[in-house]
């Protein structure tokens, strides 16, 4: 090829229009020109560069645009080009598998929160120790009404357990959410154990939870469990245990430990129920608004409930279609929430909040799961009747101590009067001291605790739960 | 100058290039001359991506010492002071402006545009269905919002988030005819529904005050739209949807009603409910099934329009709709199944109603539908 174009010689050259001037031709000196008129060019320039300068002052959004072309890009504009504004997300991406842990499914864990603090530990516990991985699972707590230092308690913990030394431990997004919606609630106090009132707390219970899903559901989530605080023991594996049976929405059994006078255990959870042809004619006979509550004797429902089916050695896999369910422990596909099934606040059915929540799950054709013989355990505190029998068992026990002690005692004397006589002044002293200021505090510490349990009461009483 | 050495002015070009440099470019994003919305929009984003996608977040991430990348943060939100005021703009309060897209068209997105509620307090969401017509659409859309959101930092949205629907719409081919066929309808409405619920509920987030339902056919609407709108402090509120079209007879432009689905109830419906099947539903704007309802649409007086108009509805359209977010909040969706007989947009306001909220129609303020 080379040698070919050596040979023309001139075709390495290009020909044509670009080089058609002639070294003949007159050209005359630019220069002088230019020279007369510099102090236009002067003027013009100065003058443009400092309209340039007024421009960029007036319009400060212009400058991401101007800026880097004039600076030639040696200066990066801070500010907005660091952000990313716009997210894209594939809904069919997070459906929600039975082994989302190794596809890498999010999970949202809702949890309100109200006057809590006392819990809080114990939920931290059992948070930490959750198998399914940490960073796959997004927190939401709503704190709402709260008198103690539950926010402030909260925040302290979630912090630790964000910034713990074990790369393993941090959650994914973490939302802490305060909202009040308090004073209905505080108006009826005397009232709210009380079946009229069930109705009302319940809308409040379910805009609460309406409040916190809706503003930490995210495009990213393929489940959502539901966890209340006040769980005392439950498996480290629930999420991963629930969501092997890949159903729509699937909750556990929920029973509670009771002191042994009381039988040792008992269901807790009543909400969690299959529909009766009982039922759906009380609620056929009801008004628009009505709010049927399960575990009240005004309404006789004779609804099969997931609590009472158990066996303690059933098969744990077991599964039974539900109608109704309780909201201690829910885990759901996120679509389930997405096609828009939330906890009526409003009478649904003739159901409000949980209840509401399955039977609007099954009217959009999900399916709703117990699991009979899969059992966790809420935290017992003692009603107010429980509170009483232990005052009453109490007052028992003491009696029972101090006859026994003063049978020691006279034991003593008699001991003591024939060991030794001229010791006797010390002798009193001794009885004194084991008597008067060592029993004083004993007695301090008993009437506290049961203060104590009273107030926890209260607040069971006011933190709800349809209870038989 | 004559007398001047080049050297000393090249010394000088410098150094005025210097000022001005150190004029225009803040040290630190937080400097007091970045201007107010660039401040606004970088206070509000998040840290960490896994944040509420009607926020923007900071591309880098911080790292641990020890080489993990840090975990999220732990973010609190006051929802109790989260408010939705006739002053929305002055309270800095965030509207989310929700749009099902079938269709991208140039029209919608220069409205959108155009509007003069400031730009850094409004999130948009998108949701388009996984099929190649939704593909067009979301490629068009993209391009739109490239431009926009690398153009002036005022135009810019706070955030974008898309959205591809997880179910099949039961309609292939979305032609006028075989829409609003009536046997159609429901199945269409009721996937209309799921739609939007996926789309409010995932893209809410804890900030927003409002939400505004505006149809990706929506081509023109007055530029204070937000600001109008927000300013009468009704939990629900709906403008009257018509279309501008050219009558041919009289030889000029003219406008007609689109949207039939903000009426008033009337007896004859209720008892037309009172008599169907647990899943049936009333459809209305069908010969087959007269309801007799007051219609929205019908209402304005062309000669004489109030635009302060206010009338209490039964059920609503979706083509515009503006909403406070604690509608929402409070479990207010569209139902993708009968209830009370109404699905979608007409089945929200009844729920909403349920809820305790008002419905209110502005029969005499426009907004205006494309034309197909």
């Amino acid at each position: 090829m080379n040698r070919h174009v050596l040979e023309k010689g001139h075709s390495a050259y290009p020909r044509g229009s670009a080089f058609s001037n002639s070294p003949n031709r007159f050209q005359p000196r630019s220069q002088p020109a230019l020279r007369r008129r510099r102090q236009l060019f002067q003027r013009l320039f100065l003058l443009g560069g400092v309209s340039l300068v007024l421009f960029l002052l007036i319009f400060p959004s212009w400058r991401a645009a101007i800026l880097p072309s004039i600076s030639l890009g040696l200066l990066s504009y801070p500010g907005d080009l660091h952000l990313q504004t716009v997210r894209y997300y594939d809904l069919s991406e997070v459906q929600g598998t039975e082994k989302g842990w190794e596809r890498g499914e999010r999970v949202l864990m809702c949890t309100p929160l109200r006057d809590a603090s006392s819990h809080l530990p114990m939920f931290f516990s059992h948070l930490r120790n959750l198998t399914y991985p940490h960073h796959l699972i997004d927190l939401a707590f709503l704190v709402s009404d709260s008198r103690d230092d539950t926010l402030g308690m909260l925040s302290r913990m979630l912090e630790d357990i964000q910034n713990d030394a074990d790369p393993k431990m941090p959650y994914g997004e973490i939302s802490v959410i305060k909202k009040d919606f308090g004073q209905k609630v505080q108006q009826d106090v005397e009232s709210r154990h009380g079946f009229e009132a069930q109705a009302s707390r319940r809308k409040l219970m379910a805009q609460a939870r309406n409040w916190l899903l809706s503003a930490t559901l995210r495009p990213t989530h393929s489940w959502v469990y539901w966890r209340d605080a006040d769980v005392e023991t439950a498996p480290f594996t629930i999420i991963e245990d629930l969501m092997r049976h890949n159903k729509d929405v699937t909750v556990p059994n929920v029973w509670r430990p009771l002191p042994d006078w009381l039988g040792g255990e008992q269901p807790y959870d009543l909400n969690s129920w299959q529909e009766s042809e009982t039922a759906l004619a009380l609620a056929d006979s009801l008004d628009e608004d009505a709010v049927i509550v399960e575990g009240y004797a005004e309404y006789a429902t004779w609804r099969p409930h997931l609590a009472y089916l158990r066996d303690p050695y059933g098969d744990p896999d077991m599964e039974m279609e539900l109608d109704g369910i309780g909201g201690v422990s829910i885990l759901a596909k996120a679509r389930v929430f997405r096609a828009g099934v939330h906890f009526p606040a409003f009478s649904f059915e003739k159901h409000a909040e949980t209840e509401g929540f399955g039977k609007m799950a099954k009217r959009m054709k999900f399916s709703v799961i117990g699991l009979p013989h899969y059992t966790i355990w809420h935290l017992y505190e003692p009603s107010v009747d429980d509170l009483r029998h232990m005052e009453e068992m109490e007052v028992e026990r003491l009696a029972r101590e101090k006859e026994e002690q003063q049978r020691a005692e006279q034991k003593d004397n008699t001991q003591s009067k024939s060991l030794v006589d001229d010791q006797n002044v010390d002798g009193e002293e001794v009885q004194g001291s084991a008597e008067g200021p060592a029993g004083q505090p004993m007695k301090d510490a008993m009437d506290s605790t049961q203060g104590h349990l009273k107030a926890q009461a209260e607040r069971v009483d006011e933190a709800e739960k349809a209870k038989s | 100058m004559r007398r001047t050495s080049p050297i000393s002015l090249v010394l000088a070009a410098l150094l005025a290039f210097g000022f001005i440099c150190f004029m225009l470019s803040p040290s630190t994003p937080s400097a007091s001359s970045a201007s107010a919305s660039s401040q606004q929009r970088q206070e509000n984003a998040a840290e960490h991506p896994l944040s509420p996608p009607t926020k923007p977040f900071f591309k880098s991430q911080p790292v641990r010492s020890d080489g993990y990348k840090a975990a999220p943060p732990v973010v609190h939100y006051d929802l109790n002071s989260l408010t939705n005021t006739p002053d929305s703009v002055a309270n800095g309060e965030r509207v989310l402006i929700l749009t099902p897209l079938a269709r991208f068209y140039q029209g919608y997105w220069d409205n959108i545009e155009r509007l003069t509620y400031p730009h850094e307090l409004i999130s948009l969401g998108f949701i388009a269905p996984k099929t190649s017509e939704g593909n067009a659409a979301v490629a068009a859309l993209e391009k739109a919002i490239a431009k926009t959101q690398s153009g002036p930092i005022d135009n810019r949205f706070a955030s974008i988030s898309i959205l591809r629907q997880d179910f099949e719409p039961p309609l292939k081919s979305q032609g006028e005819k075989a829409r609003h066929a009536m046997a159609a309808q429901k199945e269409r409405r009721e996937s209309m529904s799921r739609a939007r619920n996926s789309l409010v509920f995932t893209t809410l987030g804890p900030a927003t005050s409002w939400v505004l339902w505006l149809d990706s056919d929506i081509v023109e609407t007055p530029a204070t739209l937000i600001q109008d709108l927000t300013g009468f402090d009704q939990p629900v509120i709906v403008p009257n949807c018509f279309q501008r079209y050219y009558d041919s007879s009289k030889k000029k432009w003219d406008v007609r009603p689109y949207d039939y689905n903000s009426w008033v109830d009337s007896q004859t419906a209720q008892n037309l409910a009172a008599n169907m099947g647990p899943d049936e539903i009333l459809l209305e704007g069908y010969a087959e099934m007269p309801t007799y309802r007051t219609l929205m649409a019908h209402l304005p007086d062309m000669k004489k329009l109030d635009p302060k108009k206010m009338l209490a509805l039964d059920g609503v359209g979706g083509t515009a709709l503006l909403v406070k977010a604690d509608v929402h909040r409070d479990g207010g969706m569209f139902p993708a199944f009968p209830f009370f007989h109404l699905v979608e947009t007409e089945g929200f306001a009844k729920m909403a109603r349920r809820l305790g909220y008002e419905v209110i129609g502005l029969p005499d303020y426009f907004v205006y539908h494309y034309n197909e």
